[in-house]
Order: C-alpha cells, then sequence, then structure tokens
C-alpha cells in the first residue's frame, strides 16, 4: 500500500509539472494570466487525472475502449464536484462558460491521451507479432 | 542445425555432444531430451466419450494453449481437448523453454503456435491459432508476454 501512495505521488508530480509548464508556456504565448485559485484547481484536477487513471486495474476485465469512457466519466464527475465545492468556497456560482472552459480544457487533453493509448496498442501489438513470426522462423531455421 | 549420427559399436560409452554458440531455447530442448527430462504432459481426454481411463502423452510442441477453468488445466491441441493433472504454475515453469508464456491468470499460450496477433475494435488483444480458438492477451501480463518475447528472440 505504502509502495502505491509513493508511486501514485510521483505519478501525480510529473504530471503536474508537465501540465503546469505546459499552462505556463501558453500563458507566456497568449499573454494570458493565472491566480491563486487556478494553481488550486490545476493541481486537483492533475489529482483527480491521476487518480482516476490509475485504477485501471479495476477494469482488467473489460474492454480498454469501455475503460476509457468510464474513467471519462467518472474523472467528469469528480471534477463537477471540485468545481462546485470551488464555488462554494469562493461564495460564487459557476457561470455555464465556466462550465464549458474547464470541460474543454479537459477532454481535449484526455481525448488526445484516449487516441495515442489506442494506437499504442495496435502499434505495439503490431510489433508483438512481428516478434512472434521471427521466433517461430528462427526455429523452424533451427531445427 | 546440422546433425551428425555416428554408429560405433565398439564403443559402449554413448555420448552426445552439443556445440552451440548460443544457449537457445532448443538448445535446452535437446540437453531435456538427452537427460531425459524433456517435459511430457499427461492427460485425459476432457471429452467422456474418447476418455477410456488411459492417459495420453501429450508433446508440447503440439499444444496450441492450456486453459485453468474450475480448478481443472486443459490443453487444446489440433486433435482435442485433454485434461491435464497439473497445476497452471508448475505448467508455466516446466514449459519456458518450449514457448509457453502466461498471458492472462489462466491461460498459457504457446507462441510457436499463434497464428496471428490482433487487437479488436474494443482493443483487447487477441492470440488466434490454427484450430479458430483465440485467446485474450491481459493488459495485466502485456509486459511479461512482451519481456518473454523479447528474451526467445534475443536467445532465438
Amino acid at each position: 500500500m505504502r509502495e502505491k501512495i509513493i508511486t501514485f505521488l510521483i505519478e501525480l508530480g510529473c504530471v503536474y509539472t508537465i501540465v503546469s509548464v505546459g499552462g505556463a508556456i501558453a500563458n507566456m504565448i497568449v499573454g494570458g494570466q493565472t491566480n491563486n485559485l487556478n494553481v488550486i484547481v490545476m493541481f486537483m484536477t492533475c489529482f483527480i487525472g491521476t487518480f482516476v487513471l490509475n485504477l485501471h486495474k479495476l477494469f482488467d476485465k473489460v474492454s480498454p475502449l469501455l475503460m476509457i469512457v468510464v474513467q471519462y466519466l467518472a474523472a467528469c464527475a469528480l471534477c463537477a464536484v471540485m468545481i462546485l465545492i470551488v464555488g462554494w468556497i469562493e461564495g460564487e456560482s459557476v457561470s455555464p462558460r465556466g462550465w464549458y472552459e474547464f470541460y474543454r480544457s479537459f477532454t481535449i487533453p484526455y481525448v488526445i491521451l484516449a487516441g495515442y493509448y489506442y494506437y499504442r496498442v495496435f502499434s505495439d501489438t503490431k510489433k508483438q507479432e512481428d516478434l512472434i513470426k521471427e521466433i517461430q522462423e528462427n526455429a523452424s531455421e533451427g531445427k | 542445425m546440422k546433425l551428425n549420427l555416428y554408429e560405433n559399436k565398439e564403443d559402449l560409452n554413448e555420448h552426445v555432444d552439443v556445440y552451440y554458440s548460443n544457449m537457445r531455447p532448443v538448445i535446452r530442448q535437446l540437453i531435456d531430451t538427452v537427460n531425459s527430462e524433456r517435459p511430457k504432459l499427461k492427460g485425459r481426454p476432457a471429452d467422456e466419450d474418447l476418455d477410456d481411463g488411459e492417459e495420453v502423452i501429450l508433446d508440447p510442441r503440439e499444444v496450441y494453449y492450456l486453459d485453468h477453468i474450475d480448478r481443472k488445466l486443459f490443453a487444446y491441441t489440433k486433435d482435442g481437448v485433454f485434461r491435464l493433472m497439473d497445476t497452471l504454475t508448475s505448467c508455466e515453469e516446466m514449459l519456458w523453454n518450449y514457448g509457453f508464456v502466461r498471458v492472462s491468470k489462466s491461460n498459457l499460450i504457446n507462441v510457436y503456435k499463434i497464428k496471428q496477433l490482433k487487437p479488436d475494435m474494443n482493443m483487447k488483444v487477441y492470440a488466434s491459432f490454427d484450430n479458430g480458438e483465440r485467446i485474450c492477451v491481459n493488459r495485466s501480463y502485456k509486459k511479461s508476454f512482451n519481456d518473454y518475447l523479447q528474451k526467445m528472440r534475443r536467445m532465438g
């Protein structure tokens, strides 16, 4: 359990660093600004994303496609709860535009990464199949 | 591999010399055969109508895959399905050099018998065999499956 928590924290650290640096670069390019609340929301979003994706072992028996969809929906639900809590703490309700912007910035990287995962499944399988053919050929030559 | 056989009726000290460049699985199989340690899978036909009570010796090279269902272990070959008395774990250790690798909690597959490895649309990866059957390569075993293939190729 301790090892799992340590691994999770390391992954969270890496994810947050990448997202944070990516966000800083994007802000420098487009001249945007961030604030303390945005930093907290970004961290919480990374936490939720890393946590939900870490649950992939629970979906071992279902197809990866279903796993991706279920994980996305779970992450969306957790993010909605987080946004509501942040809105409650701030004493403001979240505007429809705010919801839209949040989910857009969450969904786009998720879809890109899911597509990459989908591609990896196919490319890795192709590599494995080539390896199998090579092993079979070597074995038939060795006979 | 070149095979030379020398007959010498006066030499009572029969022996086998093996010259190899790489200790690959086929060499290990040869050693097992000379040492009479070649693994044998003892089984009985899974179909009770075909079971005459006698054990059948299966050559691992003829087995497509092993399947563990309801605490029973079955071997699938071209000629049919046989129930084995071994455990899946003992078979995994015994058949490592014979191309068998674990791809799920209940399956060992023979990589020499794989006809095709392909993911389907929902991204589950399946190994297909000549007998038309296919076995899912579980995501949890993907890394160990890949490591096994890499090792087999290096030794190949």
